[in-house]
Parts: structure tokens; C-alpha cells; sequence
């Protein structure tokens, strides 16, 4: 999968979370996913997660964004489009 | 059936008891089930699938969730009934019979919600029904480790009602009194007469009295209950 259809994916999952907040919000590359800085709630962040990890399952990749792994790390994979783009490409590469 | 009209049901640990009788009466109904535990069944019904795993393994459960929803496209309702139990004195229980019961029965629940309710949210509509025992309400001595994995199930039911309200998917739990399953075959016949006169009515569940209650907890007028346990017996 290349590094244009994992953005895609997380592009319409976070503007379907927009769209159902009843922004006008558009994702981009730089979006930030959760924290003080960042337009989406907690539960939208959780929606977009699990949309995320829903439509790679439905072109047959089988990862879990939610491993302990993830949530350790110093700089954490979810702060925006970017760092979750790099991270599922390393998940997919594993 | 068109897949819309087609029930999906999840339900774990059916290769006996409840779990058995559950999938039973499901697919008597027209739905289509989906069962597993860590045997193979004897159940054989063109609705019904078999999977065999260990509820408390991570990895095989979301295996088993991810083929069910590529497969079926949806998943309408979880019944998660699959739980151990060790009745004993604190005194006399092992650390790794401890493990083993909080895997199953709290691990187990934790895993099998949080994965259906991920194929669930994309449906916005879903229904979980989690397994108590009137234990709880009874402080059980003696059932200290099961009753004490049941609390965490109770609790876990309370926080997942508010965690998945706004995908409409409602979380209640089912707390039965003892019912003639294989789990409270070991215990005698004195402790079990005991347990049922503290009860408001004083005789043993059957399966029929657990569907009723599950039966309201899927129905789609149940909307506003989420939440909630409730207890046969007469208990609160």
C-alpha cells in the first residue's frame, strides 16, 4: 500500500469525524489528531482510529494501531496525519 | 434473507451450557450465529459457525472478529457469555487459578467488546450483553475470585455503556442466579439450596428466564437502557 493510499484512508476518516461534528475542517497532512492543539474530541479521535483500522481490514491488512507498542513510544504515532502515515507503514512493512 | 434483514449474533463460549442453549433458541429465531470455545461443537445448523480459540488471546479473537465482519459485513449483536468459575476459599486458591478466571471471564469480555464494537460502529447500531452473577450483590464467600471477576465485568459494563453511546451501541449485563450448567456442578447441593433462600425467589434460573431478560436488553425499542445489570431472583 503506498504512503498516498494510507493518507487517503485517514483523510476520509477524519472528514467524515468533521462532517459529523458539522465542521467545514478539512484534513491535511499537518491535522493534529488529539491534544489541546487539535480540533477533534476524544471520542472523534477514537472514530477515527477505528476507521482507520476498519477500511485497512477492508483491503485485507490486519494491524492493530492500538498496541502497547504504539502507546509507548516517546513520540507518540497519533499526533497528526504524518507521524500515523509513518507509523502504519512501519506496521505494514513488519 | 437479505443481509440487512439477516441478525448477526456473536455469542462465546457455546460448546455447552448456556452459551449452548442461547445459540439454540438464536438460530431457532433466524439469526445467524457465531460461536466459539476453546472445543470444537457439536452444534451443526447451516446459520450457525464454530470457532475455536482461547477467549482470552488477543491476536485469535481479533482474527476471528476481522473474518466474521469480512464475511458477514456486520455484526448486530455480542453475547458475551463465556466464563469460568472456581469455587473455593480464599485460603485455599491458587495465584494461577485467579489468572486463569480474570483471563477468561474479564480479558475475554474486554477483548470480544472491544473488537465487535469496532465492525459494530460502522453500522452506528449494536447491542452487547455481558454476564454477572447475583454473586456480586451477595458478596459470596467462597466465590470470592468468580464473583470478584464478575464486579470487574459489572463495572467494565458501566463504562462501556458511556464509551460506546455515540456509536448507538447499548451495553447492559445479565446477572442470573445459579442456573444447572456444568459450571455449578462441582458445588454441593446444600450450598447451592443456601444460596437460593437469599433470594427473593427462591429457586434456581433456567435458560428461559436469561433470554427473557436478553431479549430485552437487544430489542431495538431498549435504546435508553445501557448501563444497566440486572439481577434474577428478585436481587439489586
Amino acid at each position: 500500500m503506498t504512503e498516498q493510499e494510507i493518507k487517503s484512508i485517514i483523510h476520509l476518516a477524519i472528514n467524515d469525524n468533521f462532517e459529523l461534528q458539522g465542521s467545514d475542517e478539512k484534513a491535511s497532512d499537518d491535522t493534529v489528531l488529539f491534544g489541546s492543539n487539535s480540533s477533534i474530541d476524544s471520542l472523534g479521535f477514537v472514530n477515527i482510529i477505528v476507521g482507520v483500522e476498519n477500511q485497512l481490514k477492508e483491503r485485507n491488512i490486519d494491524i492493530s494501531l492500538v498496541s502497547e507498542k504504539a502507546m509507548s513510544r516517546k513520540n507518540s504515532p497519533f499526533k497528526t496525519v504524518k507521524t500515523l502515515v509513518e507509523f502504519i507503514q512501519e506496521e505494514i512493512e513488519q | 434473507m437479505n443481509n440487512k434483514m439477516n441478525k448477526i449474533m456473536v455469542i462465546t463460549g457455546t460448546s455447552k451450557g448456556i452459551g449452548r442453549e442461547l445459540s439454540q433458541y438464536y438460530l431457532k429465531k433466524g439469526y445467524t450465529v457465531i460461536g466459539c470455545s476453546r472445543s470444537e461443537s457439536e452444534l451443526l445448523h447451516e446459520r450457525y459457525e464454530h470457532f475455536c480459540l482461547d477467549v482470552s488471546d488477543e491476536k485469535s479473537v481479533e482474527k476471528m472478529i476481522t473474518d466474521v465482519s469480512r464475511k458477514y459485513k456486520k455484526i448486530d449483536y455480542l453475547l458475551n457469555n463465556a466464563g469460568i468459575a472456581s469455587m473455593n476459599h480464599t485460603l485455599l486458591t491458587p495465584a494461577s487459578v485467579v489468572e486463569k478466571i480474570f483471563k477468561v471471564n474479564v480479558l475475554g469480555t474486554f477483548l470480544f467488546s472491544r473488537e465487535v464494537a469496532k465492525v459494530m460502529s460502522k453500522n452506528k447500531w449494536g447491542r452487547v450483553v455481558n454476564f454477572s452473577t447475583i454473586g456480586v450483590p451477595l458478596r459470596l464467600e467462597g466465590e470470592c475470585i468468580y464473583t470478584s471477576s464478575k464486579a470487574a465485568v459489572e463495572m467494565m459494563t458501566r463504562i462501556l455503556a458511556k464509551e460506546y453511546a455515540g456509536m448507538n451501541i447499548t451495553v447492559n449485563a445479565v446477572g442470573p442466579t445459579p442456573v444447572k450448567t456444568d459450571l455449578i456442578r462441582n458445588i454441593p447441593e446444600d450450598k447451592i439450596t443456601s444460596l437460593i433462600n437469599r433470594q427473593a425467589v427462591k429457586k434456581m434460573s433456567d435458560h428461559g428466564d436469561i433470554i427473557n431478560v436478553i431479549n430485552f436488553f437487544i430489542n431495538h425499542k431498549s435504546n435508553m437502557v445501557t448501563g444497566q445489570v440486572l439481577y434474577l431472583g428478585g436481587l439489586s
